[in-house]
């Protein structure tokens, strides 16, 4: 036993030179005020790997190793569970936003299909600053990251989220 | 069943879409009738019955980190990181969780704080032997072959005399001793008739580049196909393989070859470079969904595939400039034969031999044999000397 994990791990350990993508979600905000309103709405769109879903939720029912929109719709609601309870905003106190789960289709990026969740930021009233703490995948693969893009008028300011960099604030100017 | 085969090219660019029916299919994900799939959530299940188990969680680990290299996935090395967390995160991490932690490193290309790991270990248990044949493969990855031949000599030593033959023979094809080399790794396959197919597979694939470096390709597609006939799924492997096919003018063998491994980046490059020396109508395709996957890398902040990329600027985008940039930021990290070899080509095709002149010193060093690497090798020393003999 000890021989084959040996060589097993030689194997791993030579096959450095490989290349390989991980696991990326892509998340992002566009930021409407309404003109007039002390009201804002972020519109959200979340596309996340129907690969990465499938690792946790068992999305592949029948288990052939292909999934299908079928299988996808079946757990859509879990989908929405798992990924929604691992995304928050907040605005300053007194100031509570939620998330609204609007439609959900198929986005097609270049690894593959993913999930494409599209949501809105609702707060009580304009926050002047908003609070965002993402999670998703963070515990059960560290290397995930959320690609993170935010629109406001012609401005767009980005950011990779990582367990080291989870919880971002986005002043209502700009985000950094 | 198997993934379907990649029937038509992708499609790069649409927006987000409803499905027309429940029975579109949208990806292909690890089937359960895949040995290893069945494996995997068995130890999964193992861990979670038993939480504090460090052996259990290691194996896990293990698991995941061979499915990754074997799919050419990066995603399963991430899980396995995750399921090491509870120990690596100790002030006094346990030397087999270091260990794996720094095979994922490895794997990852963070290669400093692999070897940082490494050696810590290394100076907590000097005969782990495993550790041992971890940091000789780093070094033969970086090109610190004095480093190497201790590390052999230590796996020898510490792990058996098979593996130490292996770790030797593996290093001597990159010194000017391929001959030897190939003796070496005949033996180790010979003595390691009874061992694990993944070990069998290791060494026919060793002794296959090593064939490539004596320029003897019958000698070297049969061991490809030998160690394919083991792994036939194995993402390291089939790419290997697929570049000696490239190389040998053969890449109408390439698309059937890696039609079930699109997902990984490293087979999709080759399809798209076997497409585009096929002239096929949808190599263009191939080329924007191959630029896309670097855009998402570039995204998250990796810059480990410098050499696939160098390779993709200087073959399918026709940009040397480019392709020369990255090769030499990928040498700073990595130095194999492919990675001189990346450098080599575009600073050939840039007309800039004097961005080579690192790399021609250490192959002057090392005395590396290789039928294609060294004429190139040649070509810019002589450029080299010509510029600097018409120098005002």
């Amino acid at each position: 036993m000890k021989r084959l994990l040996l060589a097993l791990s030689f194997l791993a350990a030579s096959s450095a030179a490989g290349a390989h993508s991980a696991s990326d979600a892509y998340l992002t905000l566009s930021v409407t005020t309404e003109s007039g309103a002390d009201k804002a709405t972020i519109h959200g769109q979340w596309d996340i790997a129907l690969r990465d879903l499938d690792f946790v939720l068992k999305l592949d029912d029948d288990g052939d190793g292909q999934l299908t929109w079928g299988e996808v719709k079946h757990h859509q609601a879990a989908i929405e569970q798992y990924a929604y309870e691992r995304l928050a905003f907040s605005g300053e106190p007194e100031n509570p936003c939620s998330i609204k789960p609007a439609r959900r289709l198929i986005d097609a990026h270049a690894d593959g299909a993913y999930a494409a969740l599209f949501f809105d930021v609702v707060c009580a009233h304009a926050p002047s600053s908003l609070t965002m703490n993402y999670t998703l995948f963070f515990s059960i693969d560290p290397s995930h990251r959320g690609i993170f893009v935010m629109h406001r008028g012609d401005n767009a300011s980005t950011a990779v989220l990582s367990p080291q960099n989870a919880k971002i604030t986005l002043a209502s100017s700009s985000v950094k | 069943m198997p993934p379907a085969p990649l029937t038509s090219a992708p499609v790069p660019f649409r927006a987000p879409y409803l499905p027309a029916s429940d029975a579109e299919r949208l990806q292909e994900v690890p089937a359960l009738a895949d040995p290893a799939v069945g494996e995997m959530r068995r130890l999964r299940a193992g861990l979670d019955a038993a939480p504090q188990s460090l052996p259990a969680a290691i194996q896990l680990a293990n698991a995941y980190i061979d499915y990754s290299r074997q799919i050419g996935d990066a995603h399963y090395a991430g899980y396995a990181e995750a399921v090491i967390a509870p120990w690596t995160s100790l002030t006094a991490p346990p030397a087999s969780a270091s260990l794996t932690l720094a095979t994922i490193l490895q794997y990852r290309h963070q290669f400093s704080d692999a070897r940082e790991l490494l050696q810590k270990t290394l100076r907590a248990e000097p005969r782990n032997g495993q550790a041992w044949l971890t940091l000789a493969t780093l070094d033969m990855v970086q090109g610190d072959y004095a480093a190497a031949g201790k590390g052999c000599a230590q796996v020898a030593n510490n792990a058996g005399l098979n593996l130490g033959l292996a770790c030797v023979g593996n290093l001597r094809s990159y010194t000017g001793q391929a001959k030897q080399s190939l003796a070496l790794l005949q033996q180790a396959v010979a003595a390691g008739a009874r061992a694990a197919p993944a070990y069998q597979a290791w060494v026919h694939g060793l002794i296959a580049e090593t064939a490539e470096r004596l320029g003897d390709w019958p000698l070297a597609e049969t061991h490809y196909r030998s160690a394919l006939q083991l792994l036939p799924q194995d993402n390291f492997l089939l790419v290997a393989y697929a570049d000696f096919l490239l190389d040998r003018g053969r890449p109408q063998e390439v698309v059937p070859l890696l039609a079930d491994h699109a997902q990984s980046d490293t087979a999709f490059l080759r399809i798209a470079l076997a497409k585009s020396a096929l002239q096929s109508r949808d190599a263009g395709q191939y080329t924007w969904v191959m630029a896309a996957r670097f855009e998402a890398l570039k995204l998250r902040g990796s810059d480990y595939f410098g050499r696939e990329e160098a390779r993709f600027a200087l073959q399918l985008q026709h940009d040397p400039q480019t392709s020369l940039e990255l090769a030499m930021r990928n040498w700073q990290i990595q130095r194999a034969p492919w990675d001189a070899r990346v450098l080599l080509e575009a600073a050939l095709a840039a007309r800039q031999p004097q961005a080579a002149a690192a790399v021609l010193d250490f192959l002057d060093a090392t005395h590396l044999e290789d039928p294609i690497i060294v004429p190139l090798a040649q070509q810019l020393s002589a450029q080299l000397k010509n510029s600097s003999g018409v120098k005002q």
